[in-house]
């Protein structure tokens, strides 16, 4: 009897002295935990603490990187920065991209989680149709879709599936209009999966049992949505937000440097991707700098955007 | 009644099955593109199932005039992607498990640092994280590749600190009064029992490392640390494209990404507790 009730964690915390070791425990916590994290902590430290506030530092500089020491200038890079019309049409140009890019994937993915959310035979196969671009880099998708978006007298795919509608195809990567539009028609589609899969968990923790019953009382699909799917998944909503943000912004980059470099006439010109060629093909690191901290700015600002956007819909 | 709600279920699963096959579209036409001659591939209007299999361009992909992956590339991504994800998995489920049960002063502002960490990608600190690999002087080799990479602990750290926290509690308590140190619950109790956990990381890790391009092309510029995002970008820009014969490209696209297909399809389940776990909180 007495061996059970001491192998119970409560009684056998009973019989220990706890004012004496809680002080002592709370030492050699400490101690184990500073070797325990060291690695990890030493190495987010060189590569992430490190370049966050040294990238502040050399946004104040003008250096190119292999001589000397960065020189300080002040707020010189900053004011270039406001006057240079190419940095306002960059920002101008990221933004609708990821813009025009996020608000369909959470739309659309929603929609497709709702597709999928039922059971029968083989829908592990028909939900792995829509979840396999996940595995995919930008790189590949880039390499096919620019065949998919291939000009020319009915040459890509794409092109002659719409002028069979009748319509007269874009120049899709060549158009000033439509380059950027097709970039995100390729990381909308790569987006898509993981935003489909978030919203794919929410939905299965809503109770068959509740829409059974929203159904017996004669309620239609869409106050179905309305009333029980939305309130069920829109906590979701911010995170699959949040991916995707990170999503169309390494998109940025990916896409415009492998497919448009940011032409044709600077209209795919993403803010990473000028920042990109300001430092490795000018050799403007400080000024680069400068603009790595107008990134962070835009990204804070989408967050910050975003949640008023999810604190206005959560109410409603 | 009954029959009309067959009628509707059948009609949700043909919707289903069509829209599915329109979001893989891309994947299947390439994966027919991959096998077919590439005459076919040029002959309007654009065919999508092959006349008959050309499997040899994919060997086509890795040898004489038509090569677009150099053996070396495949290796080289491997290394990184190994490298990378088996390091950074050390640091995040130590650092998990330091801030999951720990009690020590600044634990809150670490947990708080990671979670920061997420919202700067690496993208934005992409100048001076090169200038501290430069000043490292290990741009161009391996570690300058691999570390900066591992170091991104923050999403890792964060996700094994979820799962090791809801471990009971008892299990510690009783390792410890069994006189077991931090480091012998670590490898006993804490790497067993974050399998789960481990499963979900790896899955998500070992895609983002596979699939990244942006540090491999600035931290490994020499040919012989190049990566097969690298090699993919070089013909899907333009110049190279029109020289390789596009069945050869779509096969070395399938080459490139079946191997993330079926780690995938592997882990789907792992992949999903991970993404969605992270938004249960």
């Amino acid at each position: 009897m007495s061996v059970t009730q001491l192998s119970d964690p409560l009684i056998a915390n009973l019989g220990t002295p706890t004012p004496i070791t809680r002080p002592r425990k709370k030492h050699r916590d400490g101690r184990w935990a500073a070797v325990m994290i060291f690695p990890n902590l030493a190495m987010f430290t060189v590569f992430i603490i490190v370049p966050v506030l040294g990238g502040l530092y050399l946004s104040f500089t003008t250096w190119d990187i292999t001589n000397g020491f960065p020189k300080w200038v002040g707020l010189q890079n900053y004011r270039q920065m406001f006057h240079d019309p190419l940095v306002w049409q960059a920002c101008e140009t990221t933004l609708k991209f990821i813009a025009f890019g996020m608000v369909p994937t959470v739309i659309l993915s929603l929609w497709l989680a709702m597709l999928i959310n039922f059971k029968f035979r083989g829908i592990s196969v028909v939900r792995s149709l829509y979840l396999i671009p996940a595995a995919m880099s930008f790189a590949a998708s880039a390499v096919v879709w620019r065949y998919i978006f291939l000009d020319g007298p009915g040459y890509g795919v794409l092109d002659y599936v719409i002028s069979r509608f009748g319509v007269t195809p874009p120049d899709w990567l060549a158009s000033t209009t439509w380059a950027l539009p097709a970039l995100d028609i390729i990381a909308i589609w790569l987006s898509l999966p993981i935003a489909t899969i978030l919203y794919l968990a929410a939905l299965q923790r809503i109770p068959d049992s509740v829409i059974e019953a929203s159904k017996l009382d004669g309620a239609g699909p869409l106050r179905r949505i309305r009333y029980i799917v939305w309130p069920g998944v829109r906590y979701m909503t911010p995170l699959v937000a949040i991916v995707a943000l990170l999503s169309f912004t390494n998109g940025s980059f990916d896409l415009v440097n492998i497919l448009t470099k940011g032409d044709p006439i600077n209209s795919t010109q993403t803010l990473i991707y000028y920042i990109y060629f300001e430092s490795f093909a000018f050799g403007a690191w400080g000024y680069a700098a400068a603009l790595s901290i107008l990134q962070v700015i835009m990204i804070a600002g989408i967050l910050v955007v975003l949640r008023l956007v999810s604190s206005l819909v959560n109410r409603w | 009644m009954v029959i009309t709600q067959r009628t509707t279920r059948r009609i949700r699963i043909l919707v289903a099955l069509v829209i599915g096959l329109v979001m893989s579209a891309p994947l299947l036409y390439m994966l027919a593109g991959s096998l077919m001659s590439n005459s076919q591939l040029s002959i309007q209007p654009p065919q999508v199932i092959p006349n008959s299999l050309h499997f040899g361009n994919y060997p086509a992909a890795f040898s004489g005039l038509t090569q677009v992956i150099q053996v070396r590339s495949f290796v080289n991504s491997v290394i990184f992607t190994v490298g990378a994800v088996g390091l950074q998995w050390v640091l995040c489920i130590t650092g998990g498990f330091v801030i999951a049960k720990m009690r020590f002063r600044s634990r809150g502002l670490i947990t708080a640092l990671f979670a920061i960490s997420l919202f700067i990608p690496l993208l934005t600190t992409l100048i001076p994280t090169f200038v501290v690999t430069y000043k490292l002087g290990i741009i161009n080799t391996y570690p300058g590749l691999i570390l900066p990479i591992a170091a991104q602990t923050g999403f890792g750290s964060l996700l094994f600190r979820q799962y090791i926290k809801e471990l009971p509690q008892e299990l510690f308590d009783a390792a410890r009064m069994d006189g077991a140190n931090w480091w012998l619950m670590l490898r006993r109790l804490v790497i067993p029992l974050a399998r789960p956990a481990t499963a979900a990381y790896l899955a998500i890790s070992v895609l983002t490392a596979w699939n990244m391009y942006l540090w491999p092309l600035v931290a490994a510029e020499g040919s012989g640390l190049q990566v097969l995002t690298q090699t993919l970008a070089t013909v899907g820009s333009t110049a190279q494209g029109e020289v390789t014969p596009q069945n050869v490209i779509f096969a070395s696209v399938v080459i490139v990404t079946l191997p993330m297909i079926l780690v995938f399809l592997a882990v789907q389940p792992a992949f999903i507790r991970g993404l969605a776990g992270s938004g249960v909180e």
